[in-house]
């Protein structure tokens, strides 16, 4: 009987040391991160039968359990890839949205600028100082482009390190996760009851951690073992077998770094975008919002180099020779073949490049061409909207789009199945440079203009346009045709008749051109004309009604190449207030606002997500807190407890004792 | 709800430091005094505010093209008006000369006096700008445009370009006038037609000819020059260049004769004989003018004096009476160019205003409300810490 009261304080004393174990272990781990506070079950051992009754023997620990929920732990895991993933996107988004807004000043500055000093050739166009200025302002803005260019190579390029850098986490955090494993079930083993809390405690924070890189799902076998899946269920963990994930070069743009999942049996490809986290925040960070904003800058850059281009090879510079590109030309071989980029799986030997047609047409997102045998079939990959592109003229290799660009090939034979990734605007900024150094070389002089005679009575106009050829344009006006002569009068009404011939040599005598139009449209003029290649066009429009047949309105296009004529260098100075991107609606300063404004409400809302993401992702740790997290009053209220039950049990102890020495002095 | 000890921690740590970065945000703003500093701040704001900017920067260009076209016009009008002048005198030396009063020598010094406002006048064609460019040459700025020659006449070597400045989105402004224009093109006096007298014994003067109907002036089948004749006082013959005769019977003076859909009106009553040819000629140079002016000073300082010398004086006191017309006309244009960059530029003053305003209203801040923000944020961050001391404090471990 008191042998049984002995046991009985025993049992108390270890289950209250066990109590006070547990108790402080919670203490001690008050700040490890992931840990799970534990509470030690107390039992009492099973009564023994004495005379009909059952007196209690004391009490056990039966186990000590981890105060875990997993749906409260898996919705905080959720929740913390999303959160992982908006904060990572978000923070990035800023520093992209830092960077284009002081680009955009810089770049907008140098526009202005470079207007400015265009704007003062148009004052005084035989000013060799200010076609300096203006030349020097060319190479500001082209530096403005590059160094933006190279700021955004430099996000992609650390954004792949960063890539990288977690791929090699998610994969050191699989290999983790198989020892842990391989641990549990070990222990498990050992111990059929008790659940080796600490492991599972080091498991549960091992797959936070890859929470945070990645959207993780597990499943747990009955022997406590973990399968980790990520993303859409691709397996990481099977059991005590660990994947690896690693970054391979993309294709066909080998800076697009692509995911792939390794077992010993293999690889497989991973849809990084779908992973979630972190490591898919930086992919959509990568291949939209940079490459989005470096495709905007590319366009701009290309606009302007372009525009610029095409009014100086209109106009005549001051030595009177046809103007040369400012900018590098944006149809360049060069730069046409890297617009194409052709997939290193493609068995054919096709060269392509693209040829830019319509600047105002070009948009900013990716095609890609497929070779089904026959034809190039075109995806829109902004909407994924397909056309089979039409060869024209037939066997020139050269396949027009509706987008302002032609895809040609340039050599070689397609096989089925071979694919090209085409972006019409890359490199643009980045091989954006300034190829004239003659400051005489700005062509601001106009070829030839008309001038009507001042016995002219009717409000009909007649135009210069499409100038292709400025030096042919003055030769043919002032060489062969010194009085090139335009009449037109209204033969019958409603209809309007032209002829253009040299006043030195007027009809009767064979004219160079003649022809009629009807009142509302108008006549365009090649000249010179047939079999000579076109120069320039003469539009007639108007109503030029004349006084009759011996009283034609007259026109004479004169040579005006001078060095006092700023013709060309006004047409330069109000490029900048044309819209000429999207389609003919923004200024080349608007589209730079544009794209930048783009960013930044990306970035903002971006920010808002994060703030929802946070707040979900709080509410989440706190539950789980609640049931999980060690709280250090509580546990030292438990101390008190645990102290005062074992220095009760000792007192059983004590109690036997005397009980004993009782029962030893009454037999004495 | 049950708080964990770490949770306490990390979200009293999460919550200044987010305070701390609102606070930090505010001071960014506050210090620069923008509320728009990047586009995340408002990405609608940022568009716009560069639409703002682009036509703010738009008005400067065009106010910096208005000072030049300003200065360019007033010169213009500066030089036409001194020109003028010098023709008017030069149309007192001929009605001086005309004066029976003065010797051969009075009129050689007048001839002399004439040659000199010759060069005057050609100094004015002539002006150069600040930059040096000659004004008055069209695009050939390089170049003196107006040459005189050793017989007193003067070649343009210029031509008829005029440079335009963009004073507003849609509005050029002309900022030079071509030397053709303004010295070459003074419309004739006596209409499209200049007469050359062969033979005027009765001093008959071409007082208009004009082509009236244009549709019927065939210059091909009936081409210049017309010689006219009087065979009697009333009978009078018109051949043109291709040798085809009108005849015109029972000539009244002062009737229009009319013929090829052109019209002629003589003043005067021809004598048989009297017979004289037009050439077509629509405009008549002010150095040609004033070349036909000296060389009439130099013919009546030579002592002649027939009927024809006086036809001659009242022709060329015509011609520069429209020089002078032409000139003043020319001014007016300048005159008109400068009105229209006055209104331009008002124009400008009062949208820049605007802009600037709704530029600022967007993008700067509102300081008062910043700064209450600012001490809202700041008093919150410091709630935040005195509660987290206090609160940290609370442990029962203090009482065992």
């Amino acid at each position: 009987m008191s042998i049984n009261l002995y046991q009985t304080g025993v049992s108390g004393l270890q289950s209250a040391q066990q109590q006070l174990g547990t108790t402080g272990h919670n203490i001690a781990n008050v700040n490890t991160e992931g840990y799970t506070r534990q509470r030690a079950e107390q039992a009492t051992v099973a009564g023994n039968a004495n005379s009909g009754n059952f007196i209690g023997a004391g009490t056990y620990v039966q186990d000590i359990t981890r105060l875990y929920d997993q749906f409260s732990y898996k919705e905080q895991l959720l929740n913390k890839s999303n959160l992982s993933h908006a904060d990572s996107i978000s923070t990035d988004l800023n520093q992209l949205n830092q960077i284009m807004s002081f680009s955009n000043e810089a770049i907008g500055g140098s526009i202005d600028r470079f207007y400015q000093a265009a704007n003062g050739i148009a004052d005084n166009p035989s000013d060799i100082g200010l076609r300096n200025i203006a030349l020097s302002q060319a190479e500001v803005l082209a530096t403005d482009f590059n160094s933006l260019n190279d700021n955004l190579d430099q996000l992609e390029k650390s954004t792949n390190g960063e890539i990288e850098q977690i791929a090699n986490k998610i994969s050191q955090i699989s290999l983790d996760l198989a020892k842990v494993n391989e641990q549990i079930l070990d222990n498990k083993n050992l111990n059929q009851t008790g659940q080796p809390n600490d492991l599972l405690d080091k498991r549960d924070q091992l797959v936070s951690q890859l929470g945070e890189y990645t959207s993780v799902n597990t499943i747990e076998d009955p022997n406590g073992v973990m399968t980790v899946m990520i993303g859409n269920g691709a397996t990481l963990v099977a059991g005590t077998t660990a994947l690896t994930v690693s970054v391979q070069a993309g294709d066909p743009d080998p800076l697009q770094t692509k995911l792939q999942l390794n077992s010993h049996n293999g690889s497989v490809a991973l849809d990084g975008a779908k992973l979630g986290g972190a490591i898919a925040a930086k992919i959509e960070y990568r291949d939209e919002h940079v490459a989005k904003a470096r495709s905007e800058l590319n366009r701009l850059a290309m606009s302007m180099s372009q525009t610029l281009n095409q009014t100086q090879a209109q106009g005549l510079d001051l030595n009177a020779q046809q103007g040369l590109d400012i900018f590098t030309d944006i149809n360049s071989t060069g730069l046409q073949n890297s617009r194409v980029l052709a997939s290193s799986k493609n068995s054919g030997s096709v060269q392509a490049g693209i040829k830019i047609t319509d600047i105002s047409l070009v948009p900013t997102h990716e095609f890609s061409v497929k070779y089904d045998g026959s034809d190039y079939i075109m995806t829109n990959e902004f909407n994924g909207s397909k056309t089979t592109l039409a060869e024209s003229p037939l066997g020139s290799g050269v396949y027009p789009s509706d987008f302002g660009f032609e895809f040609s090939v340039n050599s070689g034979t397609p096989k089925v199945n071979d694919s090209f990734t085409l972006r019409p605007t890359e490199n643009s900024a980045a091989l954006m440079h300034v190829t004239l150094n003659d400051p005489k070389g700005i062509a601001a002089s106009s070829a030839i203009s008309v001038a009507a005679n001042d016995n002219n009575v009717s409000n009909g106009a007649v135009n210069i346009v499409n100038v292709t050829n400025p030096e042919i344009a003055r030769a043919f006006t002032e060489g062969s045709n010194a009085k090139l002569t335009v009449d037109v009068y209204e033969s019958v009404p409603g209809t309007f008749e032209y002829r253009v011939y040299d006043a030195a040599n007027p009809p009767p005598a064979p004219s160079l051109a003649n022809g009629s139009f009807a009142a509302g449209a108008s006549a365009v003029i090649d000249m010179p004309p047939l079999p000579a290649i076109a120069a320039f066009q003469i539009e007639i429009a108007g109503l030029p009604v004349g006084q009759g047949l011996f009283a034609r309105e007259k026109f004479t296009i004169l040579d005006v190449f001078g060095s006092g004529n700023a013709s060309n260098a006004s047409i330069m100075a109000t490029t900048q207030e044309k819209q000429i991107l999207a389609g003919g609606k923004q200024t080349f300063n608007q589209a730079l606002a544009t794209a930048t404004a783009d960013v930044g409400s990306n970035a903002s809302s971006a920010e808002f997500v994060v703030d929802t993401a946070q707040a979900l992702y709080t509410q989440a740790y706190n539950r789980n807190q609640s049931k999980s997290g060690v709280n250090l009053d509580e546990e030292a209220a438990n101390l008190l407890k645990y102290q005062q039950a074992y220095q009760a049990s000792s007192q059983i102890i004590s109690v036997a004792n005397t009980i004993f020495d009782t029962l030893l002095a009454a037999t004495r | 709800m049950r708080v964990s000890t770490a949770q306490f921690y990390i979200q009293s740590g999460l919550k200044m430091s987010n305070q701390q970065s609102s606070v930090n945000e505010q001071v960014n703003h506050i210090s620069s005094g923008k509320r728009v500093i990047t586009a995340k701040d408002d990405a609608v704001a940022y568009g716009t505010l560069a639409g703002y900017k682009n036509d703010l920067a738009n008005i400067d260009k065009y106010q910096r093209n208005i000072t030049q076209a300003e200065n360019h016009n007033s010169l213009v009008d500066t030089t036409l008006s001194n020109a003028e002048g010098m023709i008017n005198e030069l149309k007192d030396l001929m009605l001086q000369a005309n004066n029976g009063g003065y010797t051969a020598n009075d009129l050689a010094a007048i001839g002399q006096q004439a040659s000199q406002n010759l060069q005057q006048i050609l100094g004015i064609a002539n002006t150069q700008d600040q930059s040096g460019s000659y004004v008055f040459a069209g695009y050939q700025i390089d170049d003196a445009p107006f040459a005189l020659q050793a017989d007193n006449s003067v070649n343009y070597r210029g031509d008829n370009g005029v440079r335009e400045l963009q004073i507003a989105k849609n509005v050029t402004i002309a900022t030079n006038q071509s030397g053709e224009q303004v010295f070459e093109k003074v419309p004739n006096a006596t209409g499209d037609f200049s007469a050359t007298y062969n033979n005027n014994s009765s001093g008959i003067a071409v007082e208009r000819a004009v082509v009236a109907d244009a549709s019927s002036y065939n210059s091909t089948a009936n081409p210049a020059d017309f010689t006219f004749e009087f065979s009697t006082a009333t009978d009078l013959s018109i051949t043109d260049g291709a040798g085809n005769v009108t005849n015109i019977a029972d000539y009244v003076p002062g009737q229009t004769i009319a013929f090829n859909g052109i019209e002629v009106k003589l003043s005067g009553t021809p004598l048989p004989g009297d017979n004289f040819s037009l050439t077509p000629e629509q405009n008549v140079g002010v150095f040609d003018t004033i070349k036909s002016a000296i060389d009439w000073i130099n013919t009546k300082a030579s002592g002649k004096e027939d009927p024809q010398v006086q036809v001659d004086f009242n022709q060329i006191l015509n011609q520069l009476d429209d020089s002078i017309n032409h000139l003043t006309s020319s001014r007016a244009e300048s005159g008109i160019n400068l009105q229209v960059i006055d209104r331009q530029k008002s124009n400008h003053l009062d949208t820049e205003l605007y802009l600037t305003s709704g530029k600022s209203s967007i993008e700067d801040l509102d300081f008062a409300k910043a700064i209450s923000a600012f001490e809202q944020s700041k008093i919150a961050l410091q709630a935040a810490q005195q509660t987290f001391t206090q609160v940290q404090g609370l442990s029962l471990f203090n009482y065992i």
